[in-house]
């Protein structure tokens, strides 16, 4: 094909239901994707420079905002990476509290990634319920630790809050009937048809390129690769833990889709095994202010990867050096690899697979091979990847959910 | 007052559509505006509906302390918006510039970038903040259209709104 | 199953300057001290071919004071981290890009150029990352001399006080 043919569609910078921007252009011969450029960096705030100049504990804070969706993962790595350099051992409640509200945070953030899934493939119904039973698990979360979203339950030398009897009981209660609600997400991805035809084969991503570009999290296990950290470095009483790894072998987005939904199930054991096991105790240990010289690489499974995080002190009050690694940093590199050779229908959801920690993106201008300016935006795009598989006889809209009720 | 504008204004009044923006969030408070629509607290049923685009919206619901690299996009957004536009301040970052004021790349508030109407300040805002903005400023808005006031008056009109919600504590 | 006294027993037992410079702070976790790009050009290869550490989690950079340090994340399949550090003077902050090797550090190298002014070679071209358009040239916000209460951001002009400046005139004298 002549260079006449190929039409550059950038798009972005903002979404219009989600999260961070980001811009990207994609390439289209046709309607095949033949090449992507991704721009990204608009969310850049300068937390780490930040962190030279803020004491240990009021970094916490701060880095607990680097994602407001994982914010306990964030902060368990920092802490558990300053108390290694400072020598303290966090009490064994303090571990498994943090340990538990990891899985909550885990629940919460693959409800969420389903609901945005379902909404980019036109499936509002399952956006709708998913984010329905999302409900009670903020609810949980705003119990625990008074907030919905950034809950602070990490100190550095164990967590802030407790767990009593009655709230035992509720996060019980709360894991019973959501585990009903993913069983059934479960029976759905297992037998509509509709939805592995809208999902199958799109955005494949092979063992070897996932190793290569430096997939992490339900990405590369999609793809056939057992890598937990959980499992792999384990970390606070994970060692202890029994759960399984979820891998598939799809390698596409049917293929992540499954890994979350079954992650969840996976999730709600280990959470009914830290209420089970979980010692009495002090909650926290005492930990000094200035931390002695050191350095040390801390990393812990987020709900979209893994998260690691460098730490270098100097012997004060405040570090030298932090670096976080976050994961959709990690996935980025790997979402060219599945852009390329797609339907431009496909792009949404592709995007929105790797669960980035942004997921948006409106406003887009279509150059067509520089002659033509048109604008074009994310809601268009999506609608037409709706009506471009509508026209192919998939119509995800069309399924019918039964009636569920509600557990709050 | 002639019949496009009253029909305008019962329009904002009673359904307003709206657009949010990230200029550089967390995240936390994007996801709770999404909370909002969805069926717990369900927006919707206020006649407040989600637009993809600045065009087509009525109010700009925007979060995060406002970075270097979006603040040309915050304002062109807000410059695309028809008139009569408001500006929601959602979250302390929005507000103020929260945790992240003093980065390098952060300007601080929304306000240092475009005119805000109406602050949330929470981290992260709970939906139930974000409703009771929203029914706040269109009660104001409709106190303000049946006096007739002019478009610079209703800016100052705002920014008294805008102090009474900021006790308002999601 | 290859354990991390194993791996470096191997390493030093083929590169002598490697004695005395890796440590293992913990399991799952091998540190080497910095070396200069000669020494990690020459090891590197046999870290990923022979070694195991095919997959690149990140490359970080932080401030020696007088050098750049680089600190390139190695994972091999056991999930070890190997640290392996390079550095380079802040006068010529030279290293070469991995990005071929290992994809996954694309980024991550944009970033080392723009908010630490080191020079990857070889770095294939693309938009900077991640600093804003219009970022003033010569501003390194990473570098520990850069203090961001001289940055104003409304202008992106970095003005420090003339004392300073004229310190550093000083000193170049």
């Amino acid at each position: 094909m002549t260079e006449y043919n190929r039409v550059v569609i950038p798009i972005g910078p903002q979404h219009p239901s989600l999260k961070e921007p980001a811009c990207f252009t994609v390439t289209l011969e046709g309607e095949k994707i033949v090449d992507a450029v991704i721009g990204i960096g608009y969310n850049h705030r300068g937390i780490e420079k930040a962190c030279e100049s803020r004491y240990y504990t009021q970094i916490i804070y701060l880095l607990e905002r680097v994602c407001g969706i994982c914010s306990h993962t964030h902060t368990t790595a920092f802490c558990q990476g300053v108390e290694e350099l400072a020598g303290v051992e966090i009490p064994r409640r303090a571990a498994f509290i943090r340990v538990l509200v990891a899985e909550i945070e885990r629940l919460h953030s693959h409800l969420l990634w389903l609901g945005v899934a379902a909404h980019e493939i036109g499936f509002d119904t399952m956006f709708m319920y998913t984010w329905r039973d999302r409900e009670a698990v903020l609810d949980i979360l705003a119990e625990l630790g008074g907030n919905r979203v950034n809950y602070s339950i990490n100190t550095i030398g164990g967590v802030r809050r407790d767990i009593d009897d009655s709230l035992k009981q509720d996060i019980l209660k709360m894991v019973d009937a959501l585990e009903e609600q993913v069983k059934y997400y479960r029976e759905l991805a297992r037998s509509e048809t509709t939805l592995a035809a809208r999902l199958a084969g799109v955005g494949k991503l092979s063992r070897e390129d996932a190793l290569k570009y430096g997939a992490v999290g339900p990405v590369i296990r999609a793809s056939g690769v057992d890598f937990d950290i959980r499992k792999v470095d384990p970390y606070a009483v994970y060692g202890e833990i029994p759960f399984k790894v979820v891998t598939d072998t799809h390698a596409d987005v049917f293929g992540r889709t499954v890994v979350r939904v079954l992650e969840m199930l996976e999730s709600i054991e280990i959470i009914r095994y830290c209420l089970e096991n979980m010692p009495d105790g002090e909650i926290t240990a005492k930990a000094p202010r200035r931390i002695p010289a050191g350095e040390v690489i801390s990393r812990t499974e987020a709900p979209r990867g893994e998260d690691i995080h460098y730490i270098r002190s100097n012997g004060t009050e405040i570090p030298d050096r932090v670096r976080v690694r976050a994961p959709s940093e990690a996935n980025w590199h790997a979402m060219k690899q599945m852009l390329l050779g797609q339907y431009l229908a496909d792009v949404p959801i592709t995007i929105a697979a790797i669960d980035p920690c942004f997921s948006c993106t409106d406003r887009a201008i279509a150059v067509n091979s520089g002659r033509e300016t048109e604008l074009m935006d994310w809601p268009r795009l999506r609608q037409y990847s709706v009506d471009w598989y509508k026209k192919r006889g998939i119509d995800v809209s069309s399924v019918k959910m039964p009636e569920r009720r509600s557990y709050f | 007052m002639s019949l496009i504008k009253k029909a305008i204004d019962w329009g904002t009044r009673k359904s307003p559509w709206i657009i949010h923006f990230n200029a550089g969030s967390c995240n936390g408070c994007d996801i709770e505006i999404v909370d909002a629509l969805t069926p717990r607290f369900d927006l919707e049923r206020l006649g407040i509906l989600q637009r993809g685009t600045p065009r087509h919206a009525d109010i700009l619901v925007c979060t995060g302390a406002v970075s270097l690299q979006t603040k040309d996009r915050l304002k062109q957004i807000y410059d695309q918006m028809p008139e009569p536009k408001f500006v929601i301040a959602t979250g302390t970052c929005a507000c103020s510039g929260g945790v992240f004021d003093g980065c390098y790349c952060v300007l601080g508030g929304i306000d240092r970038v475009i005119p805000v109407d109406v602050y949330i300040p929470g981290c992260a805002v709970r939906p139930e903040a974000i409703i009771s903005a929203v029914v706040k400023l269109l009660g104001a808005l409709e106190a303000q259209q049946k006096g007739g006031g002019k478009d610079a008056e209703r800016r100052s009109d705002y920014s008294t709104v805008g102090r009474e919600i900021q006790s308002f504590e999601g | 199953m290859q354990n991390e006294e194993a791996i470096i027993q191997q390493l030093v037992e083929k590169f002598s300057l490697l004695k005395d410079k890796l440590h293992v702070p913990r399991a799952k976790r091998i540190v080497s001290d910095f070396l200069t790009r000669e020494e990690f050009e020459q090891v590197l290869p046999y870290v990923r071919e022979e070694m195991g550490f095919y997959r690149a989690s990140h490359v970080l950079g932080t401030d020696e004071g007088e050098d750049l340090g680089f600190i390139y994340l190695l994972t091999n399949d056991e999930g070890i981290i190997f640290a392996l550090k390079e550095k380079a003077p802040k006068s010529n902050p030279k290293i070469s890009s991995l990005s071929g090797e290992y994809p996954s550090l694309e980024f991550h190298e944009r970033e080392l150029v723009s908010l630490f002014g080191a020079e990857v070679e070889g770095l294939p071209k693309g938009p900077p990352y991640p600093l804003p358009d219009g970022w003033p040239e010569g501003n390194y916000p990473m570098r520990k001399e850069w203090n961001q209460e001289y940055f104003d951001p409304h202008t992106m002009t970095y003005n420090p006080p003339a004392e300073t400046q004229k310190k550093e005139a000083e000193k170049s004298d």
